[in-house]
C-alpha cells in the first residue's frame, strides 16, 4: 500500500480529533450547566466528532495514487527554516533593540540569506527603508514604538 | 433606496475614501501583479491598516485592493505569463499568446476594458440585488442564521478544490476549533488555553489570515524555489499599441455581456469566487464559438482574453452580495473582509443594511469609482507599475515578509504573536504540502463563533430540540440548499468527466479570488 497525501493528513486529523475530544473534558462547567442543553463544551464535543468522523472518511476514501505520495524533494527547507529563524529572532530584536535596529536586521539578514551580498545593496534596500517607516509610525502617525530593553538598561528609562 | 444611493455616494466621495480607492487599486493591482500572491494575500496585507480607520473606510480600502490585485493578476498573466492568483491563471491562456505576438498593449486594454464592464454590470446588479436580499434577510430568526452559517461553511468546502470536498470540510472543522480556542461567549469560562495568559481572547484574526496567507505563501514561494527565477525581463517598447479596432470591439461585445452576467452570478453563489468564474467563463464562450474561432482559443483569441477577464471581475463584485446581505463570504478574500469587519465591530448581515447603511452603500458605490480608477488611472500607468515586477526577489520578499510581521506586530505590539505567526506559518505549510485548502479554515474560523451563539440561542428557543431545522421552512429550505451545494462537486466531477474540456487544465485553486 502507497502511504499517500491524503493518509497522512487524515492521520493528522484523527489525530487532533481525539487529543481536541480529550482537552474539551477539561473545559470547565458553569454550576447548572450539565442539566442545559447547549454549554461551552457542546460544540467542541461536536467538533471533535465531526472532526473524527471525516478523518476517517479521508482515511478511507484515500487512493494509494503513486502522485498523490508527499515527496520532500527539492524543497528548501534549509532557507525556510533559516528565514522562520530571522523573524523569530526579528521578534526578540524588538524586545530588546527596538524597532529601528531590529527591522535593519531583519532585512539585511532577509536580503543575506535569499542571495544578496553587494554591501551596498544590502545597506541601501533596508536603512533608508527601516528610517522611513519608524519616522512614518512615530513622527506621521503618532505610533508609540518602545525603545528596547538594551536601550533602556544603558541609558536608563 | 435613492437615500441609500446618497448615503453610499456622500461616503463615498469624501475625499479620504476616494484615496482609499485610489491607493488600494494601486496597492491591490502591485501586490496581485507578484506571482503567488493573489487577492487573498493582498487583502490580508490591509487588515492592519483599516484597524485605525473608519470601517467604512477600511471596506472600501480593502475592496479597492481586491480588484486591483484582480486586474494586477491579469496584468502579469498577459505580461510574463506567470499569473498572480488563481483567477487569472484562464487570462494567461490567450492573454500571453498575444503578448507573444507583440500584441500586449491591446491584450492589456482588451483585459482592461473587460474588468470594467465587467465590474460596472458587477457593481450595478449588486446595487439591485443587495437591497432586495437584505430586505428580505431582516426576517430571518436565530435558526435562519444557523443554517446560513452551516451553508457558508458547506459552499466554500464544496467548491474549495478540484475532487478535494472532503479535505475541504476537516479544514472547515479546523479552523472552527481554532474559533473555540479563548473565552467561551456565551458563559466566560476559558477554553483551550492550557493556563496561558496569551490565548485568553483566543487566536487573533488578523495574526490567523497573515499567517496563512501572507506570510505562509511567501515562504511557500521561497520553498518551492521560486525566488531564484531570473526576474521579469520587461522590454516596454515591446508593448505595442493599445487600441482596439471597431471589428474587434464589435467581435467581444457580446463575449464581454454574456460572461459579465455569468460571472455576477456564479459570484453571488456561495463559495465560487472568481477563479471559478473565469475557468467557467473561458468554458462557455469556447464552447459556444465557431468552429473557426474555437481554434484561435489558447492561441490568442480576443474573445478567449476578454470572457475571463469580465467574468473574474463580475464575480468578485458579485461576492458582495452574500457578504453584505447574509453575512455569508462568496470567496476567501470576501472571508477576510468579513473578518475585518467584525473585528471592526460591524456585523456583515441583514442587519448591516440598517445599522450601518453608510458602510452597505458606500461600498457599492465606491465600486463604480474603483473600476474608473483602474481604468483611467492604472491602464496608462501599467507601463511603470509592472517596472515593479523587475525588483529583484532577494530585495522584495524580505520587504513582504516584514510587512506581515510587523502588520500584525503594530496591532498588537506583543511578540508573543510573532512567534505565533512562525508557529502558524508552519502549520500552514506543512498543510499545503498536503494539498489542504487554506479558505475553508480561515471561514470556519470567523463564522465559528457567530455559529456557536446563533447554534445555543435556537437549541434554548427550542428546549434542547433539534427540531427547529425543519420545524421553520426558511430554515429546512437553507439547510437544504447547503445539502445540495456540497453533493453538487461530485456530480459535476462526474459530469466533467464524461465532457472533458479541450484545452489548457489547471487546477481550480482553493477558492482564491
Amino acid at each position: 500500500m502507497i502511504f499517500t497525501k491524503d493518509h497522512i493528513g487524515g492521520l493528522i486529523f484523527l489525530c487532533l480529533s481525539v487529543t481536541y475530544g480529550y482537552y474539551t473534558g477539561d473545559i470547565a462547567l458553569l454550576p447548572g450547566d450539565e442539566y442545559e442543553s447547549f454549554h461551552s463544551q457542546t460544540l467542541p464535543y461536536a467538533l471533535a466528532i465531526l472532526g473524527g468522523l471525516l478523518s476517517l472518511a479521508l482515511l478511507i476514501t484515500a487512493k494509494s495514487d503513486l502522485n498523490n505520495k508527499l515527496s520532500l524533494h527539492g524543497y528548501d527547507f534549509m532557507l525556510v527554516s533559516k528565514l522562520l529563524l530571522l523573524v523569530v529572532l526579528f521578534a526578540l530584536a524588538l524586545e530588546w533593540l527596538g524597532f529601528l535596529l531590529a527591522t535593519v536586521f531583519f532585512l539585511v539578514g532577509g536580503y543575506w540569506l535569499l542571495g544578496e551580498r553587494r554591501p551596498k545593496t544590502l545597506l541601501l534596500a533596508s536603512v533608508p527603508f527601516a528610517i522611513g517607516i519608524w519616522f512614518a509610525l512615530t513622527q506621521l502617525l503618532d505610533v508609540y514604538l518602545a525603545p528596547g530593553q538594551l536601550y533602556t538598561q544603558l541609558f536608563g528609562g | 433606496m435613492l437615500d441609500g444611493i446618497f448615503t453610499g455616494l456622500s461616503t463615498a466621495v469624501m475625499p479620504f475614501n476616494l484615496m482609499m480607492v485610489i491607493v488600494g487599486c494601486f496597492a491591490g493591482t502591485f501586490i496581485g501583479m507578484l506571482p503567488g500572491l493573489g487577492p487573498i494575500s493582498a487583502v490580508a496585507l490591509m487588515i492592519p491598516i483599516t484597524y485605525g480607520i473608519d470601517p467604512s473606510s477600511g471596506i472600501i480600502l480593502m475592496a479597492g485592493v481586491y480588484y486591483g490585485a484582480v486586474f494586477g493578476g491579469s496584468t502579469s498573466s498577459i505580461l510574463i505569463n506567470a499569473p498572480g492568483c488563481a483567477s487569472t491563471v484562464v487570462t494567461s491562456f490567450d492573454g500571453y499568446p498575444l503578448a507573444q505576438q507583440g500584441q500586449a498593449g491591446k491584450a492589456l486594454a482588451l483585459a482592461a476594458y473587460s474588468s470594467f464592464i465587467g465590474g460596472t454590470i458587477g457593481a450595478i446588479a449588486l446595487l439591485i440585488a443587495a437591497p432586495a436580499l437584505a430586505a428580505v434577510s431582516l426576517s430571518f430568526q436565530s435558526t435562519d442564521y444557523f443554517a446560513l452559517m452551516v451553508l457558508g461553511l458547506t459552499a466554500v468546502a464544496a467548491f474549495s478544490g478540484k475532487g478535494q470536498v472532503i479535505k475541504a470540510m476537516v479544514m472547515t472543522i479546523f479552523g472552527l476549533m481554532i474559533a473555540t480556542v479563548g473565552t467561551d461567549k456565551t458563559s466566560g469560562v476559558p477554553r483551550f488555553t492550557f493556563g496561558s495568559v496569551d490565548l485568553i481572547d483566543g487566536i487573533s484574526f488578523l495574526l490567523l489570515a497573515m499567517a496563512t496567507f501572507a506570510l505562509a505563501e511567501v515562504v511557500m514561494t521561497i520553498l518551492n524555489g521560486k525566488h531564484k527565477e531570473e526576474d521579469a525581463q520587461l522590454d516596454m517598447a515591446q508593448l505595442g499599441s493599445m487600441k482596439l479596432s471597431k471589428e474587434e470591439v464589435l467581435h467581444v461585445v457580446p463575449t464581454v455581456a454574456r460572461s459579465s452576467v455569468f460571472g455576477f452570478i456564479v459570484g453571488v453563489l456561495p463559495g465560487a469566487g472568481a477563479t471559478i468564474a473565469s475557468f467557467l467563463a473561458y468554458g462557455l464562450e469556447r464552447n459556444i464559438a465557431s468552429a473557426k474561432d474555437k481554434l484561435k482559443f489558447g492561441k490568442g483569441s480576443l474573445r478567449g482574453l476578454a470572457a475571463p477577464e469580465t467574468a473574474n471581475n463580475a464575480a468578485s463584485t458579485g461576492s458582495f452580495v452574500p457578504l453584505l446581505t447574509l453575512g455569508i463570504p462568496g470567496s476567501g478574500t470576501t472571508a477576510i473582509m468579513l473578518g475585518a469587519l467584525i473585528a471592526a465591530g460591524v456585523q456583515p448581515g441583514p442587519r448591516l443594511f440598517v445599522d450601518n447603511p453608510d458602510v452597505f452603500w458606500s461600498v457599492i458605490i465606491s465600486m463604480y469609482f474603483g473600476n474608473l480608477v483602474l481604468l483611467i488611472l492604472n491602464l496608462p500607468l501599467i507601463p511603470y507599475i509592472s517596472k515593479l515586477l523587475t525588483i529583484p526577489r532577494p530585495i522584495l520578499i524580505p520587504l513582504i515578509l516584514f510587512f506581515s510581521i510587523t502588520g500584525v506586530y503594530l496591532v498588537s505590539f506583543n511578540t508573543f504573536d510573532i512567534h505565533m505567526m512562525v508557529i502558524i506559518t508552519i502549520i500552514a505549510l506543512f498543510l499545503k504540502l498536503l494539498e489542504f485548502p487554506m479558505a475553508p479554515m480561515l471561514l470556519g474560523y470567523i463564522l465559528g463563533g457567530l455559529m456557536e451563539i446563533n447554534l445555543s440561542r435556537a437549541l434554548v428557543i427550542s428546549d434542547g430540540s433539534f427540531s427547529f431545522l425543519w420545524e421553520r421552512p426558511l430554515t429546512l429550505s437553507i439547510i437544504i440548499v447547503a445539502i445540495l451545494i456540497l453533493c453538487l462537486p461530485p456530480i459535476l466531477e462526474r459530469l466533467h468527466k464524461r465532457k472533458s474540456v479541450r484545452g489548457p487544465e489547471v487546477a481550480v485553486n482553493e477558492g482564491e479570488g
